[in-house]
């Protein structure tokens, strides 16, 4: 007995799709892209090709989150089916660029795009809110950059909220995962600020970071979003509409926090300015009243001095005025009745002589 | 009082010693006070953790 089965052409292709879709749901290939066309501007094929082989692709633009272009080299990620004509095509759900050439050009292409839309507008980038309490990371919790983030917050200052959505970050599905922790964040509102943060890779490991749509929902966000992507020289269309990007995970949470070992170092300059200052004042105001003393005892001694002079002017005044003075300089004084035939006494410096008045006349 | 709340004190407490009020009567009382303050948010920063929370949320699906 023939047990080969007979199907209808419908039914064959029902069951050869129904076959691919248990043996392949999704499946990811590399490829280069070629034959690119557009369909009312709604429907997108092109072929994904190697040095042998082509495979049909079909998407629609909505979904194209990096612009395909002829030559680019993509990872495409999809479900493979054949097409009521007989063809083999992948419906893709995700494409992404895959090698330096590829991703750049993808890159220049959506940055140039994205900032005539004003998505990079640096008008609209916030600053890092002040009194930072809670902080939304999203990450992956077993990525090096994240540890490196959460152990620099740690050292640097505390009490702080960490809220963590541990998200892929590389790969195709990683875009959408962040796209969605963002939603989360954004719906919650119970972060001050979002930091999403993945430390160095390759440029295909870091090219999750030029999605579009996840460059559209950092742009969009409402809470301000900071990011620590990769190395200093990496830079990403998610860095461009974030706004703040840091060189790195670790740059990342040195910019939101302070350095608790350098504010207590402040602290201690700061009281020893403070018990600095008070020995300068207090040495300031023994200067002041040692100067106070001095200037009073110069007073008081130019007075003395003053007094002192005008009382040797006194002396010597008396002195001056002083008979025996007189005396000395070789007057005399002569005391008794001054008329003819009285005695006088006539005093000198040294002598009392007895006179007799012969006669007296006037002059 | 929060770290941040305390270390706003303390700021504020050092600028008296720059500013017209200051007096040599009640400096040394606002020293003491300044340096307790000082070694209080000292104290709270050594102690203070960060809190993390992982979300309990599959963002695959």
């Amino acid at each position: 007995m023939d047990l080969t089965p007979r199907f209808s052409v419908s039914e064959f292709l029902e069951v050869v799709n129904q076959t691919l879709n248990y043996a392949f749901p999704t499946v990811e290939i590399e490829g280069e892209v070629s034959s690119i066309k557009t369909s009312k501007n709604k429907w997108v094929f092109f072929d994904l090709k190697d040095e042998e082989s082509t495979v049909n692709c079909f998407t629609t633009v909505f979904q194209l989150r990096t612009p395909p272009e002829e030559g680019m080299k993509i990872v495409v990620r999809g479900t493979p089916h054949l097409t009521k004509a007989g063809r083999f095509s992948i419906t893709i759900q995700k494409i992404m660029p895959v090698g330096e050439g590829s991703i750049k050009k993808a890159f220049e292409m959506l940055k140039e795009k994205l900032s005539k839309e004003g998505l990079f507008n640096p008008a609209k980038k916030r600053p890092i809110p002040d009194n930072l309490q809670t902080i939304g990371i999203i990450s992956s919790t077993t990525a090096a950059g994240y540890a490196d983030f959460c152990r620099i917050l740690n050292n640097r200052w505390g009490g702080l909220t960490l809220k963590v959505a541990n998200c892929g970050v590389q790969g195709l599905s990683a875009s959408d995962e962040i796209c969605k922790a963002l939603d989360y964040f954004n719906e919650e509102g119970a972060v001050d600020i979002i930091a999403i943060v993945r430390g160095g890779g390759s440029k295909d490991d870091l090219a999750v970071f030029n999605d579009e749509s996840l460059a559209r929902k950092i742009a969009s966000s409402r809470i301000p979003i900071i990011t620590g992507i990769g190395h200093e020289i990496d830079e990403s269309l998610a860095d461009l509409a974030a706004d703040i990007r840091a060189s790195t995970p670790t740059n990342a949470a040195e910019m939101l926090t302070r350095d608790k070992v350098a504010e207590i170092a402040n602290i201690h300059d700061n009281l020893s300015h403070v018990a600095q200052f008070i020995v300068h004042y207090t040495d300031t105001l023994k200067s002041t009243n040692i100067s106070a003393i001095t200037s009073i005892s110069g007073i008081i001694e130019a007075r003395i001095e003053n007094a002192k002079n005008e009382l040797r002017n006194q002396q010597k005044l008396l002195l001056s005025l002083n008979p025996e003075h007189v005396l000395k300089q070789g007057y005399a004084i002569l005391s008794g009745n001054l008329s003819p035939g009285s005695k006088i006494t006539i005093t000198t410096h040294d002598k009392l002589i007895e006179a007799k008045v012969e006669n007296v006349h006037k002059r | 009082m929060s770290i941040n709340d305390k270390i706003t004190k303390l700021n504020t407490a050092t600028q008296w010693f720059y500013s017209d009020d200051f007096n040599l009567d009640e400096a040394e009382t606002k020293y003491k006070e300044a340096f307790n303050l000082a070694k209080e948010i000292e104290k709270d920063l050594d102690e203070l953790k960060n809190h993390i929370e992982i979300i309990n949320k599959d963002f695959t699906k």
